[in-house]
């Protein structure tokens, strides 16, 4: 064999598969057409687009620089692919007030204002595709979401659901600084000693407005839906 | 000077020690700095395996949070000791089997300096919170550069001795080491430029970084690490190649199969459909050049039982190719769609398989060629064969624990996390004792590769015995590079004894 032939060999070998899973698919979804709503179907017009707000592409690169993704996921699965779904609380909440079951898979269109999707490694924690539902209906629910992770990031054991968390805690997002006039509003509940509070610093504050943007349960069009609802309610 | 050489087997012994000593300083400099950042990535490795049962632990300053020093830990073992370890196999391999001497150890010695240098940067830069949170790329965005450009300045000097070799057959050693030089550039700037530069979907960008991890596993590290195994059972036993159909079969199965593997990782996230099915079918198939390159392997050696007991490099090349059969089997069992990857997706399962193809595989044939290579090119004996054993055993063990802690506690953590019916925290609270057991195993292997680095620093520095010089060839002992058979006489019977007393 001379070298020519092998380069030959591993460039075909090689550039069909590079080809076929990278790079065709990589501008194929670079240009993913958005999905039109029907009247009929959808109950609404124009083209499905979930709206995110809060600092998102800010809290993206805390939530990346502090690896986040180690332990948290940020997909759920369709039932053929784990039972993600079935969680009460986890593809979207699943007795919402106002919605009813809201649950669903992620899509591709969940990632808007993102540069990465932060899939995740492992599920240490739970999977967070939702988790500005959960704070706001569940674990907060009548109080502070951003108090509540504010306080979940200082010491995840402290909030009462968490007494069991192996979330480390994150400290290095506080800075500690003396009460001039009255306290700060998003100050810890924690003491510091006279006259000081612990306040998020810029990070802290980016990052608990990602956390809380996170809320991946929109109705999603019929064109996605690839289970419509059992009108007598899944599991 | 020399004295009157008479036969071809005198002057073959002299040329290996001519190109040995002109790759003392490069071989030494990418194997002791890798050694260095593999006790580094261990230490790393340690704190975060403790993190993952005591949160508290070492939690008040930013730089050493867990998801600081999980990247750290892997990247410095990947960039800092799988990669440098290559290099050094790179060069030694295709110097001795192009019978070319290095003639270019400044620029690569200046090379490799860059590239620790990039990697210092880029591990300063994961720990100082400027990870780009892109799992295996965690490195801030300014450090592929400088490793790209390095690591061409490294390779050329292979790649040109390679190009102006002597006539004759290029042995299947030879043949994987240039592929995985080849492999590594296309897959390095692919995963940079669509992650980095050119702004895609954040889906896709994810299922690139998937494949990249395999990729840079199953097309670089193994081709290297399966080259230098080949290599080392020739040499070693002095006996042929035990099928020639076997060594082309594993490399050109590895070649087609390999490059589709990795997005089973994207099971169920909305990308095309066939890209995740494509995945695992490949990491399945993978099988077949594993098995195809550790029989071929395992069988050359076996016949040689003497030579087996006394050499260092035979017993951790062997244990580092069962290591591979092992992580082909478990890559089978571990990506079934609709069985059992929805367990292992998302659990502990995909560190121990990173872990067992990085550390249990690939690492254990570099510890061996290290052992068969480094008496040569300082010419000095190892000074101690209690320490290498020591590094075996530990190592071995080590990894054993890890891998089957890592396992079953991927595998039940798994099952806890497909229990929806349970509260999230059944799934969590179950991994705390394999947690604890890993952590206890990473303690063992970093206290072995610690004295590994220090045992490297004193071969450098030449304090061990005197090896027997090749300018002495008719000694009664024989020399350092007497006892091997070169790429062209695999078949001349030779002991391999001179190393690790």
């Amino acid at each position: 064999m001379s070298l020519r032939t092998f380069i030959l060999g591993l460039a075909s070998s090689f550039g069909v598969a590079w080809l076929a899973i990278i790079v065709i698919p990589f501008f194929k979804m670079r240009a993913l057409a958005p999905i039109a709503l029907s009247q009929t179907v959808d109950g609404a017009t124009g083209v499905f687009f979930p709206k995110r707000t809060g600092r998102v592409a800010d809290g993206a690169g805390v939530y990346a620089e502090n690896g986040c993704y180690l332990c948290h996921t940020q997909v759920v699965r369709p039932t053929y692919a784990g039972n993600d779904l079935y969680r009460p609380d986890w593809g979207g909440l699943k007795a919402d007030a106002e919605r009813g079951d809201t649950r669903r898979e992620t899509n591709a269109y969940d990632f808007y204002g993102e540069k990465f999707a932060q899939l995740g490694v492992m599920r240490i924690g739970p999977d967070l595709s939702n988790l500005g539902r959960r704070v706001e209906s569940i674990y907060a629910a009548g109080g502070d979401p951003a108090a509540w992770l504010y306080a979940h990031l200082y010491n995840p054991r402290v909030n009462p659901q968490g007494w069991q968390s192996t979330c480390p805690p994150h400290p290095f997002l506080f800075v500690k600084r003396e009460i001039k006039g009255s306290p700060s509003a998003d100050a810890l509940k924690v003491k510091v000693g006279r006259n000081h509070e612990l306040v998020p610093d810029s990070d802290a504050k980016a990052l608990v407005s990602y956390l809380l943007s996170l809320k991946k349960d929109h109705k999603a069009p019929a064109a996605l839906d690839f289970a419509p609802k059992n009108p007598e309610g899944a599991p | 000077m020399y004295p009157a050489l008479t036969t071809t087997t005198d002057q073959d012994m002299l040329r290996r020690a001519e190109i040995d000593r002109s790759l003392r300083h490069p071989v030494m400099f990418f194997l002791t700095s890798g050694a260095a950042w593999l006790a580094f990535s261990l230490l790393f490795g340690v704190i975060a395996s403790a993190k993952v049962h005591h949160p508290g632990f070492l939690a008040n300053h930013s730089w050493l949070t867990y998801g600081r020093v999980f990247p750290a830990h892997i990247n410095a073992l990947l960039y800092g000791w799988g990669m440098q370890a290559a290099f050094a196999m790179i060069l030694w391999l295709m110097a001795r089997l192009s019978r070319k001497e290095c003639t270019a150890a400044g620029t690569i010695l200046t090379a490799g300096c860059v590239w620790n240098l990039g990697v210092a940067l880029g591990i300063t830069g994961i720990l100082s919170g400027n990870g780009t949170g892109m799992p295996w790329l965690e490195f801030p965005s300014f450090a592929w550069p400088v490793l790209l450009v390095s690591y061409f300045a490294i390779v050329v000097w292979p790649f040109i001795q390679f190009r102006v070799r002597p006539q004759g057959l290029v042995p299947i050693s030879q043949w994987y080491i240039l592929a995985a030089v080849i492999w590594f550039p296309w897959i390095f700037i692919t995963a940079n430029m669509l992650l980095h530069c050119l702004p895609g979907h954040p889906l896709m960008a994810a299922g690139i970084n998937a494949w990249y991890k395999s990729a840079l596993v199953f097309l670089f590290f193994t081709p290297v690490a399966v080259g230098t195994a080949y290599e080392l059972a020739l040499r070693e036993t002095g006996r042929p190649l035990f099928s020639d159909a076997l060594s082309k079969l594993g490399f050109w199965s590895l070649a087609i199969i390999a490059p589709w593997a990795g997005m089973q990782k994207l099971a169920g996230v909305p990308v095309a459909y066939f890209l995740p099915y494509v995945g695992a079918a490949a990491t399945a198939l993978l099988f077949i050049p594993v098995c195809a390159a550790a029989t071929n392997t395992i069988r050359t050696i076996a016949p040689s039982r003497e030579t087996f007991d006394t050499s260092a490099a035979l017993s951790f090349t062997t244990a580092g190719m069962i290591c591979l059969v092992v992580l082909a089997v478990s890559l089978v069992l571990l990506n079934l769609p609709d069985s059992t990857l929805p367990l292992t997706q998302f659990s502990l399962s995909g560190y121990a398989m990173d872990i067992f193809a990085l550390y249990g595989f690939f690492s254990l044939v570099m510890f061996g060629a290290a052992y068969f290579i480094v008496p040569r090119v300082t010419c000095r004996d190892w000074l101690s064969s209690r320490l290498i054993t020591l590094h075996f055993l530990f190592s071995v063990y080590g990894m054993l624990t890890v891998f089957l802690v890592t396992l079953l506690g991927g595998l039940h953590q798994g099952l806890g996390q497909e229990d929806w019916r349970q509260p999230w925290m059944v799934a969590v609270s179950g991994t705390n004792p394999y947690a604890v057991a890993t952590t206890f195993a990473w303690c063992l292997i970093l206290f072995s590769n610690v004295f590994f680095f220090l045992h490297l620093i004193l071969m450098w520095l030449r304090v061990g015995r005197h090896a027997f010089l090749p300018t002495q060839p008719g000694s009664a002992h024989g020399s350092i590079h007497d006892d091997e058979a070169d790429a062209s006489d695999h078949a001349a019977p030779h002991h391999a004894t001179a190393h690790s007393h």
